[in-house]
């Protein structure tokens, strides 16, 4: 067991943690400060912020030596007998030396910089800085460039941290941005025509401390103060990467990652960073709609479920027979309130899988160790980033719940030529995307005596159903999906349900007329789990905050959950 | 004791000596032969050790130690040589290439065999291109009379050396800039550990040496560990070369035993301080290392003793002379802007603080100067570096001493400088001054916003 003393205190470092100085305090509550060194980049110690006394404590006379300069935490390996000084008089002033450096030839332009409020400048100004700085020169002026559609670069704010840097060369490997010219005259650059615009690129905005790197499409448009997160799930792929949903007054204005080290690390694509404006999108459906001659109708919910009922009622008393649709973009548990829901109806039911939209192949981005910069970089862990073809969140969810309720997950192109066996056809959608469904299928489909979609857009498959009820979109329900790797993780709402609009969980709730049915996600998941037996290992309905691996055990990974302080800065919201 | 018998430049006045066949009939290659053919690498490492050769690149570390640092199980070792000589006023280097070639290769080629590297690079500063051209062709030569290239001497031992140009930066002569930039990277220093001797070029184990310290070697194989420390002072020994310039009569390059004084060096080689004046100071290694006043000509210029005048050390043992008219802030502002410009500008004490140092200085000079401009430089210069452990690598040390050391030394005539020296026009914006001082910048008739007040009155205080 490896001991290491941090401030005095003695702690014991978990098995197997390969850990710098600053993971291994902040393992143990401990901040030490830092700007340049980010757990998944290679260490390059050119910041000067987190540097710390350090020392070694000889395990047989007990005695501790220190060296006698400042070293810096990020290249400092946490090793049995190791001893830490995070807050004497020398650290302390030097951190006010390093802020005071820092921004002499920095703007004072907060007021007007995006970056206000989860800033690298702002917050160690206040924790570790000077009130005042004796700079009295002129201060250096950098222009502002553009380094693609997206990004633009404040150089004058910049700090040289060159995680943006090392970022493009060591995960995405497209290597886009250097650093030009020496000194304090360096800048960080692109070459000619040849912008940062790899799948990955957004993630140098979230990387930069400071508000030099800033997203165009988040450009003045709120004061991240305003913003409340929310844990979310990215719903572009079948990853699932870890996002933070940011919204204020009713709309989401962007997405960040949040750190899984079993899924995205640090990172999220740009399809997924921008897919937020889905959630915003004014052809989502805003209400319940009967068809009636060749218009539909918008009806309230309580006629609309009276209705519908009745249809239904009458039809199965007829001996019709129903195929069910579930999308890959529904919840666990929306699935298995539909499928059961379904089942309830009649015996004489089937259920399919709704379309899974597969794009190109699956794109992996393997951080190769050796790239980054020499050094001793035994405490980075190169963990894989995958984009993944297929382009909805819960195929292997959904499916979990055909096999139970159905006979398996009959695709949708099979489901689709049983129409003409099935009477009364009961989509489930979801898609964030209008398009999802192609003319032909729609009118498959359409040849069903009653088709009834449940969905979130006004899309062609809408246009022609005789019941269309308007379900919460991806930003306005709470669940679980399984991703690619079978692993279910659990996203919470962040926007409430649109005017007029039912989460489907709720509205299945209505329809079924249980008056005792669970609405609460964490409640059905229960239920699930208890029947369903690929989710056996859910207890409780609770989710762990990495994901819960529904097959096999996790490898324990030492360093998971150091969420990076600039990546998703903790904002103080008024 | 006896004569002094220079032996790096003892075929400087002999042009002939550029062609190997010339070299090797002076006795050239012999020391290689001796080495290579009856001698065991390690033999050779201990021998240097004995010899206790320092190396010549400024930090004078000792060479034998720096090679026995390389791993036991190695497959493959890099050497890599020192040529980028960017130090101010330096230019031993360039004469030992350019003057004789052979000399230097004889000892990449021993300095390769005792650390097992079958690969040199020659790192050449950007603007020697007449060295690089003599080089190159010495290469060629010595590879054709079969001291370079496979099975040299029917030892076994195969070497190949290259020559690779810089691009015109000082900080590519730091050992791990010199590295990254050889690999075609930025010349940007690496964190240390791990040292070049464990992972260095091509993360291959690697020894990084300067032409001088190389060229000691084939004397030393040559001679012996004692004839070398028969010359210099206690833990400084053999020939050095030293460089005099600046205001002298005469600039040169002459080779002395370790520890001759300043004042040996202005008297007898370089013809004395110009225009019959008196000296006022000298730089005594690379303007990195400081001043050393005129009462201190006398000390030894070896590794140990000049650090006790608070220099930080011998340096490229390139002295230059200041003479008594010299202004002291005239010498920091060439300094201080030399090292702003060469800041390789990853560090933050060393990227701002250089820049930082050289606009206050560069203000003081103008006339615009304050007496407490000295002390929040000694403060600035007293936190910069790796010796107080704040940046990667010593450019930042190099950068804050002259300062650290002409503010103990001259305090009173920079403090007179600024009393006498004032020019309107190079003062301080008042809203500079303001900000700094801690008070409003605003004029005192405006109201602010003060938090937790309200609307008040702008304070002066
Ligand atoms: C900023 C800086 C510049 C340097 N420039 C040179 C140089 O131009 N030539 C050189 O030989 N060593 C230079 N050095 C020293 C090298 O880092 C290294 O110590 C030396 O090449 C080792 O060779 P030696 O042991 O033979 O002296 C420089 C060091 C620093 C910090
Ligand atoms: S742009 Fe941002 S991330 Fe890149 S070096 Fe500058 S401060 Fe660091
Ligand atoms: S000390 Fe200066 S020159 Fe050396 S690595 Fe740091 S910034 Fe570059």
């Amino acid at each position: 067991m490896a001991t290491i003393i941090i401030d005095g205190q003695s702690f014991e470092l978990p098995e197997g943690a390969k850990f710098n100085a600053i993971q291994a305090a902040k393992h143990f509550g401990i901040d030490i400060p830092y700007y340049c060194w980010h757990p998944a980049l290679s260490v390059v110690a050119n910041c000067r912020m987190c540097e710390i006394e350090v020392g070694t404590k000889d395990p047989a006379t007990g005695e501790i030596k220190m060296l006698p300069r400042l070293v810096p935490g990020c290249q400092t390996p946490a090793r049995d007998g190791t001893v830490l000084v995070t807050e004497s008089a020398k650290v302390l002033e030097h951190r006010k030396n390093i802020m005071e450096l820092l921004l002499i030839n920095h703007p004072l332009d907060c007021p007007v910089c995006d970056q206000a409020g989860e800033c690298g400048l702002q917050d160690y100004s206040y924790e570790h800085g000077r009130a005042a700085h004796r700079f009295v020169e002129e201060r250096n002026v950098k222009p502002k460039k553009e380094v693609s559609d997206l990004i633009v670069l404040n150089q004058d704010r910049c700090i040289m941290c060159t995680r943006c840097v090392r970022f493009t060369r060591e995960i995405p490997g497209t290597a886009e941005l250097h650093v030009m010219r020496r000194g304090d005259h360096g800048e960080i650059a692109i070459f000619p025509d040849q912008p940062v615009d790899n799948p990955l690129a957004g993630n140098v905005v979230d990387l930069c401390p400071v508000g030099a790197l800033l997203d165009k499409d988040f450009l003045h448009n709120q004061r991240v103060w305003f913003l409340s997160k929310h844990d979310g799930v990215c719903t572009g792929c079948s990853t699932g990467c870890n996002i933070s949903v940011e919204e204020n007054a009713g709309k989401v204005w962007r997405h960040k990652p949040r750190h899984n080290p079993y899924v995205n690390d640090y990172w999220i694509c740009d399809e997924g960073r921008y897919g937020y404006k889905a959630a915003n999108s004014p052809t989502l459906l805003g209400g319940n709609y009967v068809l009636e001659g060749k218009d539909h109708h918008g009806v309230p919910t309580d006629r609309f479920v009276k209705r519908l009922n009745e249809t239904l009622t009458t039809r199965i008393l007829d001996k019709q027979s129903v195929l069910g649709i579930l999308s890959p973009y529904l919840s666990v548990e929306e699935a298995f309130a539909a499928a059961q829901w379904l089942a309830s109806l009649t015996n004489r039911v089937e259920l399919a899988l709704g379309p899974v939209p597969v794009r190109g192949e699956d794109l992996t981005f393997a951080p190769d160790k050796t790239k980054g910069r020499s050094g001793d970089t035994s405490f980075i862990v190169p963990r894989p980033f995958t984009i993944s073809a297929e382009k909805a969140p819960n195929r292997a969810g959904v499916e979990m719940m055909l096999d139970h309720f159905g006979k398996g997950a009959v695709p949708f192109e099979k489901a689709l030529e049983s129409v003409a066996s099935h009477p009364i056809v009961i989509v489930f959608g979801g898609s964030p995307d209008e398009s999802w469904i192609e003319a032909d299928q729609v009118a498959a489909l359409r040849k069903a005596e009653v088709l009834v979609l449940f969905d979130t857009t006004i899309n062609p498959l809408a246009d022609v159903a005789d019941f269309v009820a308007g379900i919460a979109s991806f930003a306005e329900k709470s669940g679980t999906y399984v991703n690619r790797d079978r692993r279910l993780q659990r996203f919470e709402a962040a926007l409430p349900p649109r005017e007029g609009v039912w989460p489907l969980l709720d509205l299945i709730a209505i329809v079924s007329g249980d008056g005792k049915a669970p609405i609460r996600s964490q409640e059905i998941l229960k239920a699930a789990a208890r029947v369903v037996p690929g989710l056996a290992k859910v207890e409780d309905g609770l989710v762990p905050e990495l994901g819960l691996n529904l097959d096999s055990k996790d490898q324990p990974i030492p360093d998971a959950g150091f969420q990076d302080d600039w990546t998703l800065a903790n904002v103080s919201t008024v | 004791m006896p004569k002094f018998e220079p032996v790096l430049s003892r075929n400087w006045n002999d042009p002939e000596i550029l062609s190997v066949k010339r070299y090797e009939s002076k006795g050239g290659y012999a020391a290689s032969r001796k080495a290579l053919t009856t001698m065991s690498p390690d033999q050779v490492v201990d021998l240097v050790k004995a010899s206790e050769l320092r190396g010549r690149g400024g930090a004078g570390f000792p060479t034998g130690l720096k090679w026995s640092f390389l791993p036991k199980d190695r497959k493959e070792t890099f050497m890599c040589v020192n040529g980028d000589e960017s130090e101010p006023a330096t230019f031993n280097n360039r004469y030992l290439v350019e003057k004789d070639p052979h000399q230097f290769i004889e000892g990449i080629l021993i300095g390769c065999f005792a650390t097992r590297a079958s690969t040199a690079y020659v790192y050449l500063r950007f603007e020697y291109i007449k060295a690089i051209k003599i080089l190159e062709q010495a290469i060629a030569e010595a590879r054709a009379a079969g001291h370079l290239g496979k099975n040299i001497y029917g030892s076994g031992f195969d070497l190949e050396i290259w020559c690779h140009r810089g691009a015109g930066a000082y900080i590519c002569g730091e050992e791990t800039g010199l590295i990254e930039s050889l690999e075609g990277k930025r010349g940007w220093p690496r964190i240390k550990p791990p040292f070049p001797a464990i992972e260095g070029a091509f993360r291959k184990p690697t020894v990084v040496n300067n032409i001088e310290t190389l060229a000691c070697v084939p004397h030393i194989v040559e001679r012996g560990a004692d004839w070398f420390k028969s010359m210099g002072t206690p833990k400084s020994y053999g020939p050095k070369l030293y460089t005099i310039s600046g205001q002298v009569n005469k600039q040169v390059c002459v080779e002395l035993p370790l520890g001759v004084t300043t004042n040996q060096l202005i008297e007898e080689h370089g013809g004395g301080v110009w225009k019959g004046r008196k000296a006022k100071a000298a730089i005594p290694g690379g303007i990195s290392m400081g001043l050393l006043t005129k009462d201190e000509f006398d000390v030894p210029l070896d590794f140990e003793e000049i650090r006790k005048t608070g220099c930080l050390g011998l340096g490229t043992a390139a002295v230059t002379v200041l003479d008594e008219t010299t202004r002291i802030i005239d010498y920091l502002y060439n300094t201080s802007r030399f090292f702003a410009h060469e800041s390789c500008g990853q560090c933050t004490p060393c990227r701002e603080g250089t820049g930082w140092l050289y606009k206050t200085i560069k203000r003081i000079r103008d006339g615009g100067g304050r007496i407490e401009d000295l002390d929040l430089m000694n403060h600035l210069a007293n936190n910069m570096g790796i010796t107080p452990g704040t940046t990667i690598c010593g450019l930042a040390d190099g950068a804050a001493w002259p300062i650290k050391n002409a503010i103990a030394k001259y305090r009173p005539e920079l403090e007179q400088f600024i009393r006498e020296n004032v020019n309107p026009a190079a003062r301080i914006a008042p809203v500079q001054e303001a900000i700094s001082a801690g008070r409003s910048p605003l004029p005192s008739n405006t109201s602010m916003f003060v938090p937790g007040i309200g609307i008040a009155k702008s304070a002066t205080s």
